[in-house]
């Protein structure tokens, strides 16, 4: 009886921190793919969620009277804020009041979010550019994408900071609902990642910088045997930077990418993914970015000179450099599309 | 007896314990419905989905069979799929039983987001229409191991995958009520596929730097059935992106049609631009030009008199 126990708390125990591990490992890998602060709100769904003042007759308990008003109705725009109107300041001296504005059967999508300041931000629709926006001084953006059609939708963003650096793009898959309005909210781009040299010589200074929201804590990730994390905070310009020595590092190639936490809350995925080599220097990509016919994007073009070439071998489009052009590639060219 | 009884269960147990972790650890390929029983002549959508389980993915290449004894597959709608570039368009091969497809989500797929109100996972959806049978059968839909998910990590890693198949009872004779599920979602689709555009590309590094056409684009409804493509006063001929064409002078209109499963469909077209004075003509304007002011100043010298010197 003894040894069954002592077996079963062996094995549990053994069970417990397997399932542990394994909880971490899939944690970390979250971590490492996935935007944390992204939401999806409908408006006109009837439930107030992130950034809706109210949906439909659901007011959320406010009335004109808790918002300061003397007395009145309160009702809701179509666009789920609060439609005061029918509130009045002062004693009626007549009838009327506000009734119910039934929201409006249009579809449309907003996204919002944080990118860099003035950054000039693509928005993709399956993966064809819909829309190209400006964020403001404060790094903040929205649009609106009307005449959608209802259904699952792609939504993918990239931007460009002043000196023209590319961000990584960012995609979500969302459901349109017919004569509603989706808002994707708490975008936050990641920033953009540079480094002033790719051979080091062990021990020497390494730069990593870029641009990011204002005043954003940005975590500097160097994936070596043993993973390094910095941590810089951006000026009131965006910009960030790093001085990394090398000296922890052993000789070969090492990779790097940084993601960022505004000063509200708001944190990002991780950066571009990029390399550099402490001692012996290796060449880098012949067609970096998976931009094939060097036209600074990687889109349908690029997609057809990969269909064209599938099976074949072409320096260029073989990007992992597997002696073919084949899988990983396509993956490749999808990860780095830009539209 | 007793005593190694339960020795069987408790090693069950504890490597149902063990192995779960590792299970929910992966992507996961599935199928809605997984189970279900239908008749002959009904015709049944079964959805392909996809569970990312927290990770970034871009790739799926999905290898699937099924019991073509009982089953038939009819179509294969993209409709709503998350994958908006297709490598391979799905291809069934009923004689093997077999379906296949690759396909990508450009930027990548994460997984729905929070606040989401449907459910953005979808691969695609499969038609099948039943087969007479006179005895209860066991159709069978499985996910085969050559299929692939790939991670949208910029390096093309393969995902850790694992698949839930599908099991049907089918059985005799035909239903009161038939199922006519697919017939039924062409009748609701009356939207032809979005908008697009044709790109015109010359490169060198394909067609041997001939100019050529892409093109695609997607149908939220019933999914891209095909392409069609009409150059100048040609016939459409069915068509695939990148397109090579005929016309390499760029001088004919170039039309390209999409059409959705229900039969909708969206032309997009392309009209050469119009040059107000071809080469030669300037060429023929300018000596012509050239020839009047030659004569003007020859006239111009014999017109003037000569000075005499005196």
């Amino acid at each position: 009886m003894r040894k069954r126990i002592l077996f079963l708390i062996l094995f549990s125990g053994v069970g417990f921190f397997l399932t542990l591990f394994l909880i971490f490992k899939t944690a970390k890998a979250l971590i490492s793919t996935t935007s944390v602060s992204v939401v999806v709100s409908v408006c006109g769904n009837g439930i107030i969620e992130n950034g809706e003042e109210c949906d439909g007759l659901n007011l959320g308990g406010v009335t004109c009277e808790s918002l300061g008003y003397y007395s009145g109705t309160l009702s809701c725009n179509p666009d789920c804020t609060f439609d005061t109107s029918g509130c009045q300041t002062v004693s009626p001296s007549g009838g009327g009041g506000g009734g119910y504005v039934p929201p409006s059967a249009e579809t449309k999508v907003v996204l919002q979010g944080k990118a860099y300041p003035s950054a000039k931000i693509t928005i993709l629709k399956d993966g064809e550019v819909g829309a190209i926006i400006t964020a403001d001084s404060n790094a903040n953006f929205k649009t609106e994408i009307k005449e959608i059609s209802p259904g699952i939708w792609n939504f993918s963003l990239w931007a460009e900071d002043k000196e023209g650096r590319r961000s990584i793009t960012i995609s979500f898959s969302v459901t349109i609902l017919e004569g509603k309005i989706t808002t994707i909210s708490n975008i936050f781009i990641p920033p953009t990642i540079e480094l002033d040299k790719t051979k080091v010589v062990k021990g020497e200074d390494l730069k990593i910088f870029g641009q990011t929201a204002p005043e954003s804590q940005i975590s500097i990730h160097i994936e070596s045997p043993q993973e390094i994390i910095r941590e810089t905070k951006a000026k009131e310009s965006g910009d960030w930077e790093d001085i990394f020595n090398t000296s922890p590092l052993d000789e070969g190639m090492h990779v790097t990418r940084a993601r960022a936490k505004s000063p509200e809350g708001l944190e990002s995925s991780f950066s571009s993914v990029l390399a550099f080599y402490i001692g012996e220097y290796k060449p880098g990509e012949i067609c970096p970015r998976a931009d094939f016919n060097n036209d600074k994007r990687t889109n349908l073009i690029d997609f057809s000179i990969l269909l064209y070439w599938w099976g074949k071998y072409n320096p260029c489009v073989d990007v992992n450099g597997d002696g073919k052009v084949n899988l990983p590639d396509f993956s490749i060219l999808m990860y780095w599309w830009t539209g | 007896m007793q005593k190694s009884k339960f020795k069987i269960k408790f090693f069950l147990l504890i490597t149902f314990f063990l192995t779960f972790p590792l299970l929910v650890s992966a992507a996961i390929l599935y199928l809605e419905p997984s189970s279900g029983e239908y008749h002959q002549d009904d015709t049944f959508i079964v959805k392909m989905r996809i569970d990312t389980e927290g990770e970034c993915i871009n790739t799926v290449k999905a290898n699937l069979s099924f019991s073509q004894n009982v089953l038939k597959a009819v179509e294969f709608s993209t409709g709503n799929s998350i994958l908006t570039l297709w490598l391979q368009s799905p291809e069934i091969n009923q004689n093997e039983g077999k379906i296949s497809f690759v396909g990508g989500v450009p930027g990548g797929f994460c997984g729905a987001l929070p606040g989401e109100p449907g459910k953005p996972n979808l691969l695609g959806k499969i038609i099948f229409k039943v087969k007479e049978t006179t005895e209860k059968k066991e159709a069978i839909l499985k996910f085969l191991e050559e299929s692939q998910v790939l991670l949208n990590d910029g390096f093309g890693t393969p995902a850790k995958l694992s698949f839930r198949n599908a099991n049907f009872e089918i059985l005799p004779g035909k239903s009161k009520i038939q199922l006519k599920e697919w017939k039924e979602e062409l009748e609701k689709d009356n939207v032809p596929p979005e908008p697009f555009e044709i790109k015109f590309i010359k490169d060198s590094m394909i067609f041997g730097g001939k100019w050529f056409i892409v093109f695609f684009t997607v149908d939220k409804q019933s999914g891209i059935d095909h392409y069609e493509v009409k150059e100048g006063k040609g016939d459409w001929k069915i068509a695939k992106s990148p397109y090579l064409l005929e016309d390499q002078d760029l001088k004919s209109i170039i039309k390209v049609k999409a059409v959705d499963k229900a039969g909708n469909e969206r032309i997009v077209e392309w009209v050469p631009k119009k040059e107000m004075f071809s080469w030669w003509t300037i060429v023929i304007i300018l000596i012509i030009f050239m020839i009047i002011v030659v004569i003007w100043k020859l006239k111009k010298k014999v017109m003037t008199p000569k000075k005499n010197k005196t």
